[in-house]
């Protein structure tokens, strides 16, 4: 065999780039000593070796890479396209070109307006939702302040005067109607330590029951007290006595504490 | 070269000449006449397929901004573009760092025009693809296995033969074997 054949034998592998380094660079030196016949035999072996690539099982790229290819070429072409009189003035008339301009003012602008009210639209919303919400609180604000009036006024409600166990703390005044509720007021209330809370307690009559729990509460930033409790047990004629504890913030089911104050209700 | 292509439809050559004059139309066609093939091949090489993409995106950029460098006239347009599409693929497969790939894409080499042979005339692209499953069908399992190592995982005769614990004379009679069997074969399909 001559070193010609030896390296004829090597071309269909250097095509397919399997020759180790050794066989590669002979051939290579080989090839670019200019022999026509393994240049021929080279054109033909990497023909034939690309046709391996049938070999490979069918898949389909997705949607995106074309989508994202060809908004890459197309913006690439916009900058890259060459200007020539020829192409802006001769291929499309003047009245195509007013046309598309006069459309795509039309569009912005439909845009634009579309966009604006919209924007209007949601801003109108906005305020016919707050002013409904303030609506709302008002009415209850009312209702409560109905509630409280009636409690106060009407002759049934049964005044419990809710003494301190400290001297220097003020004394509380709550009202006790029997189907609308006890409202408490006071005045000059220090603020809960810590992360407590005011919490009413109910003291049954009857021996060994324990005490119901009820509302928690603070006393406003100037002291004051104004709890409404509008939804409490008909129990008035069993209950010894209202009571107020400090309890940890959420109230407790029990008390945690003495307390502070108590009323008796008869 | 004769188009194989019917009335009203353009060849890959007439395609690449509009490439040529930046004719996004044109690059779309050639996408959509060849881009399941790359990607069949780029998502085999590299069995990752939001890096087949990635790869195939790459390759068809590539097409775009060097197509003055494919040469038409010195042979067919898809065995160039699948070849741009291995050599690709087994870059990144090869490839240890991003940072390394970043600069060898850089490089933007682009593989020789193959002349076509004359056997390349006498069956359109999809009998050809047919007649080169079948052929290498009728290969050994341990012939095919070696061709498709060094096709698709870019090794080479002592890395296969190592790999498959055959001697080195072996594998390389394999490739040759079976690469001329399949040349054969789509000649006498001529």
């Amino acid at each position: 065999m001559t070193a010609q054949d030896q390296f004829r034998e090597l071309i269909e592998a250097y095509a397919l780039g399997a020759l180790d380094a050794g066989e590669r660079e002979a051939l290579e030196t080989h090839l670019a000593a200019g022999c026509p016949e393994c240049a021929k035999a080279l054109e033909e072996a990497r023909f034939l070796v690309s046709q391996l690539a049938y070999l490979a099982p069918p898949a389909e790229p997705s949607e995106t890479v074309k989508a994202r290819l060809m908004r890459t070429v197309r913006a690439e072409e916009g900058v890259a396209r060459p200007r020539t009189a020829k192409t802006r003035g001769a291929s499309i008339p003047f009245w195509l070109w007013a046309g598309v301009a006069a459309l795509l003012l039309l569009s912005i602008y439909s845009t634009w307006d579309a966009r604006k009210l919209q924007k209007e639209v949601q801003e109108v919303n906005a305020r016919a939702a707050a002013e409904l919400k303030r609506r709302e609180q008002l009415e209850q604000e009312l209702t409560l302040a109905k509630h409280e009036a009636w409690i106060l006024t009407d002759p049934s409600s049964k005044k419990i005067d809710i003494m301190p166990n400290d001297k220097d703390m003020p004394m509380l005044e709550a009202r006790w109607h029997p189907q609308m509720g006890i409202y408490i007021t006071g005045q000059k209330m220090p603020m809960p330590k810590g992360n407590k809370v005011l919490q009413l307690w109910l003291i049954p009559k009857a021996k060994g029951s324990k005490p119901m729990p009820s509302h928690t509460f603070w006393p406003d930033a100037n002291g004051k007290i104004g709890e409404m409790v509008d939804d409490p047990p008909e129990v008035m004629a069993q209950t010894k006595a209202l009571a107020i504890t400090e309890e940890p913030a959420g109230g407790s089911q029990q008390p945690t504490s003495t307390p502070l104050w108590v009323g008796g209700v008869s | 070269m004769t188009s194989k292509y019917g009335d009203g439809v353009s060849s890959d050559a007439t395609l690449v000449d509009r490439l040529l004059r930046r004719d996004v139309s044109a690059f779309e066609e050639l996408y959509d006449r060849h881009s399941r093939i790359v990607y069949a091949l780029v998502v085999r090489i590299l069995q990752q397929t939001p890096t087949a993409e990635e790869v195939v995106q790459d390759v068809f950029l590539q097409l775009w901004r060097n197509a003055a460098r494919y040469q038409s006239t010195r042979g067919p347009f898809v065995p160039w573009l699948l070849t741009l599409a291995r050599n690709r693929a087994l870059d990144h497969l090869r490839l240890k760092s991003e940072r390394q790939r970043r600069r060898e894409d850089q490089t933007e080499e682009l593989p020789a025009v193959a002349q076509a042979p004359e056997y390349e005339k006498a069956l359109d692209e999809k009998r050809r693809a047919e007649r080169v499953r079948f052929l290498i069908g009728t290969l050994s399992a341990q012939q095919k296995k070696a061709i498709e190592m060094a096709y698709f995982e870019g090794l080479s005769h002592s890395e296969i033969a190592k790999a498959l614990q055959e001697p080195l004379g072996t594998v390389k009679s394999w490739i040759r074997n079976g690469l001329l069997r399949l040349k054969e074969g789509l000649q006498t399909a001529s």
